[in-house]
Order: structure tokens, then C-alpha cells, then sequence
């Protein structure tokens, strides 16, 4: 059996921060969505892309308090700037496959399975960049309540859509035991 | 033979050198590294390969990387080959596991073009993203994509499969066939492509020229390296001498079959397939498909 769940209404923003690798761009991310900023993670247009590349959305109404939170966190990116023509939308399908014991999530091109009895983490797949056998090392045979999230230990797109999948997988694993 | 890849280990030096199974361990110059997901499953479908079909082992340039973009794993491998590769002059040329970096890509196609003879050129994973994305597909020979990647190949707009299209992200198997017609249209595909899923198909510029969906192990989709032990077995066979095409078939009937005889789960871990590979072997790998005109075991 598998599914597709619901796209979610996504933030719209008028701005967009350019960063040099996908790490500065997770890690702007997670400290703005901390202080209560609505962001959200886009390719930047062609002409910053090299191969494996994430920008920020950003509301420019906002732009002082997003520059100083940055710069106090010493968070590095090339520039923020006016939304630009050209950039695109991370892929936001995520789809359930029930495999009995087991349970797959595929967050774009990326799959995380689990163990329904257990919640151990028994495999993951897809993907391309380095980071993903070491990820493979670091989630597989843990539990998901305890494994490391996928964006805390990898820097490249891949490592954001598992942990996308990982998400999905923790939030089915924990409505499951309610 | 020449398997380039990363391995996720930041203490793994730059090595190059022949590849033995020592263990559960892949040994390359004093360097080990586990049969696992990625560049590891990749090199260990190869490996078990020409060992059976008593061919030279292949040789392999790996190095630490674990996605730092920072860090110069990928950049180190890659730099070394553009310097190296004309002397290396490889029989088939296998890119696996790497970030992918357009610049780099561009710049080691360009150093092929100076080689005194031209590799077979394979390429999957990051090194996939890279070819496409740097709009060098078609210097390749064989693209090895599952169906996401497929997707992206079929997305000309997307830079990775990251930012692949709704509707090519969400296509039924039974819709690759349109998938690989627009990428052959786009010159975003290798000369030849064998795309992993639950149903392969293997094209050439843009024609279907095989599709094998028995057994269907749907479990496979789930464990992690076995699109990586495809890769490593088309790539082993295509230098044995097998035409790329006939290697591409026998490749994705030996990777089904090692699922079903490991009576694959999701828990199932790929080096539980690759073992399966030396029982198959008998039965899949004639002599006769050999060619002496396809022989690639030049290095």
C-alpha cells in the first residue's frame, strides 16, 4: 500500500538569501526558524548553481532583524537580495509504503524505512552525495527516538530530503504508539 | 577498470590501486572500507564479478568525503583524475559517489577528450547529477538512474533531483518509456540507460530496447546500495567484454534474482544480495556473451 500525502501551503516570500554551500543554508535555516522567522529552503537561480545548491525565501519586511540575527550567529551566505527570476521548489512529495513489519517513506528522492514494533531505523536509500553512506552509518540499526537527524550531521540536498523522510517516519512512529 | 568514488570516511586518504575482499572489508592499498551502501556496494558488485569471470580485479580511486562542501574530498579525487586520466587511460571509466560539482565534471570531460584512447563512460549517483546537470550527458556511455533520477534526467530545468518537477517526480513505472523519450530529446541522457525499478528499462537514444520486471521484489526499493550493485555489475560485465546492452539485461535479472533468493525484507542489508551474486552467476553469465571486439580489460 503506499500514499501520497497532502502538499501543505507553503510560506511566500519576496526575498532570497544566496549562500555558498547547502550547510550555510541548513544552518541559516534552523536558527531563523528559531527565532519565530517563516523561511523556506528553494534552489537559487541558475546563475549561483554549481550542483548541489540551497538558498532561503525570506520575507524582506524582515530583512534588519534576519541580517542581525545572522550576523550574531556568525552565520555566512554570499548575499540577500530581491526574490530573483529562475529559482525553484524543493520537491515536496512525500509518499507512505507499507510493507508490513516495515514501513518506507520517500521524501523526493530519497527513502527511509523503519521497523513498526521497534522503531529501528532498518535501511535508507536513494541519493547520490557523499553524505548519504555516511548517514546510512549513522541512522541504520538505531532507533528513531534516538538516531541523529539527517540535517544535523549532513551538508547536501540529499541529506535535506532524508530528513524529510525521517521527519514523516519519527511523527508516524510516534502517532503509533499514542 | 576504473571505479571512482568517495567512501564515508574522512580518514581515507586519496588511494588508487587494484581492490580485494579481505574479510567483510574492501582493501585497497592498505586502506579499508565496508561493503556498504554507496561507492562500497558499487566497487564489492564489481569485485565479486571479475573475480568469478577470473578477470584482473578492478582498480579503484576512492577517498574520504562525507558531503562537507567545505572539506576537499570530492575536489581532491576529481582534480587528481583530470591530471591523471590520460595516463591512467582506462578501459571502462565507472563515476560513482562524489558531489556533485558541474565545474569539475566539465573539467575531467574535457581532459578525456586529450586521452590517446576513450574510456567506456559510466555514471551514477552524484556523478550523474553532475554529468546532467552540466549539460554533458551525452559524453557519457551509460547512465545507470533509478526512477527519480530518471525524473530529473527528464527535467531540464532541474539542477538536481532535489528540485525535479512534480509530475516527473510522481510517474508510475509504466510511464519511464515517456521519461526517457524526453531526456533522449532534452541530450540530457548517456547513449545508453538502464534505469532501476520495479521495472528496468534499458534504452538507447531514446528506443526501449529491453524491460525486466520478474522477479518483482518490492522490498528491494527499500534497502539501500542494491541500485548501487546494479551499477557495480553492468560495470564489471561491460568491461568482461559483454555489449553494453546484453550487460545492462543481465545486470538487472542478477540483481532480482539475488533479492528473491535472500528473501529480501526492508531490514535486508545490501552485502546479503551481493552474496547471492557467485550462485547466479552460472546461470547468467555465459561465455559466449563475451565478445573479443567489447573486451575493455585494458587496465
Amino acid at each position: 500500500m503506499a500514499f501520497l500525502k497532502q502538499k501543505k501551503v507553503a510560506f511566500k516570500g519576496d526575498g532570497i538569501i544566496i549562500f555558498q554551500d547547502v550547510a550555510q543554508a541548513i544552518r541559516a535555516e534552523k536558527l531563523m526558524k528559531r527565532d519565530g522567522y517563516e523561511v523556506r529552503l528553494i534552489a537559487p537561480p541558475p546563475e549561483y548553481r554549481v550542483g548541489c545548491d540551497l538558498s532561503l525565501e525570506i520575507d524582506l519586511a524582515r530583512l534588519a532583524g534576519i541580517e542581525q540575527l545572522l550576523k550574531e550567529k556568525d552565520a555566512t551566505y554570499v548575499g540577500i537580495f530581491p526574490m530573483m527570476k529562475g529559482t525553484a521548489e524543493l520537491c515536496d512529495i512525500i509518499k507512505v509504503t507499507d510493507f508490513g513489519q516495515w514501513t518506507m517513506v520517500r521524501a523526493g528522492n530519497m527513502k527511509l524505512a523503519f521497523d513498526k514494533n521497534s522503531g529501528i531505523i532498518v535501511n535508507s536509500s536513494g541519493g547520490g552525495c557523499p553524505d548519504i553512506p555516511y548517514l546510512y552509518a549513522e541512522l541504520v540499526d538505531k532507533p528513531l527516538t534516538e538516531a541523529p537527524r539527517p540535517k544535523d550531521r549532513g551538508s547536501t540536498l540529499c541529506a535535506v530530503m532524508l530528513d524529510r523522510a525521517f521527519e514523516v517516519c519519527l511523527s508516524l512512529w510516534q502517532g503509533s504508539r499514542k | 577498470m576504473l571505479i571512482v568514488g568517495t567512501i564515508p570516511n574522512k580518514d581515507v586518504p586519496l588511494t588508487i590501486g587494484p581492490v580485494r575482499l579481505e574479510g567483510e572489508f574492501l582493501v585497497v592499498n592498505g586502506q579499508r572500507f565496508a561493503r556498504m551502501p554507496g561507492t562500497g556496494a558499487m566497487i564489492s558488485a564489481a569485485l565479486i564479478t571479475t573475480s568469478y569471470l577470473e578477470l584482473e580485479p578492478p582498480h579503484v580511486l576512492v577517498i574520504g568525503d562525507i558531503g562537507d562542501i567545505g572539506e576537499k574530498g570530492t575536489r581532491e579525487l576529481y582534480d587528481y583524475l583530470i591530471d591523471k586520466v590520460s595516463e591512467l587511460l582506462p578501459g571502462v571509466l565507472a563515476l560513482h559517489y562524489c558531489l556533485p560539482i558541474m565545474p569539475l565534471m566539465k573539467e575531467l570531460c574535457k581532459a578525456i577528450t586529450q586521452c590517446s584512447r576513450r574510456p567506456f563512460m559510466i555514471a551514477d549517483a552524484g556523478a550523474l547529477y553532475a554529468a546532467k546537470g552540466a549539460g554533458l550527458a551525452q559524453e557519457f556511455d551509460l547512465f545507470t538512474p533509478d526512477l527519480t533520477e530518471m525524473g530529473f534526467l527528464a527535467d531540464p530545468e532541474a539542477a538536481h533531483p532535489a528540485y525535479v518537477a512534480r509530475h516527473l517526480f510522481d510517474c508510475e513505472p509504466q510511464k519511464v518509456p515517456e521519461l526517457i523519450t524526453v531526456a533522449y530529446n532534452n541530450k540530457d541522457a548517456a547513449k545508453l540507460l538502464l534505469v532501476k525499478g520495479k521495472i528496468d528499462y534499458i534504452a538507447s537514444d531514446g528506443k526501449i530496447l529491453a524491460k525486466i520486471d520478474k522477479p518483482d521484489i518490492p522490498a528491494l526499493e527499500a534497502i539501500g546500495g542494491t541500485g548501487d550493485t546494479i551499477t557495480g555489475l553492468v560495470s564489471a560485465l561491460i568491461y568482461a567484454g559483454f555489449k553494453p546492452h546484453k550487460a545492462a539485461i543481465v545486470a538487472a535479472k542478477i540483481n532480482r534474482v539475488a533479492g528473491k533468493c535472500a528473501q529480501t525484507t526492508p531490514a535486508t542489508k545490501v552485502k546479503q544480495i551481493i552474496d547471492q551474486f557467485p550462485l547466479l552467476f552460472k546461470e547468467y553469465l555465459h561465455q559466449s556473451d563475451i565478445t573479443p571486439e567489447n573486451n575493455n580489460t585494458a587496465t
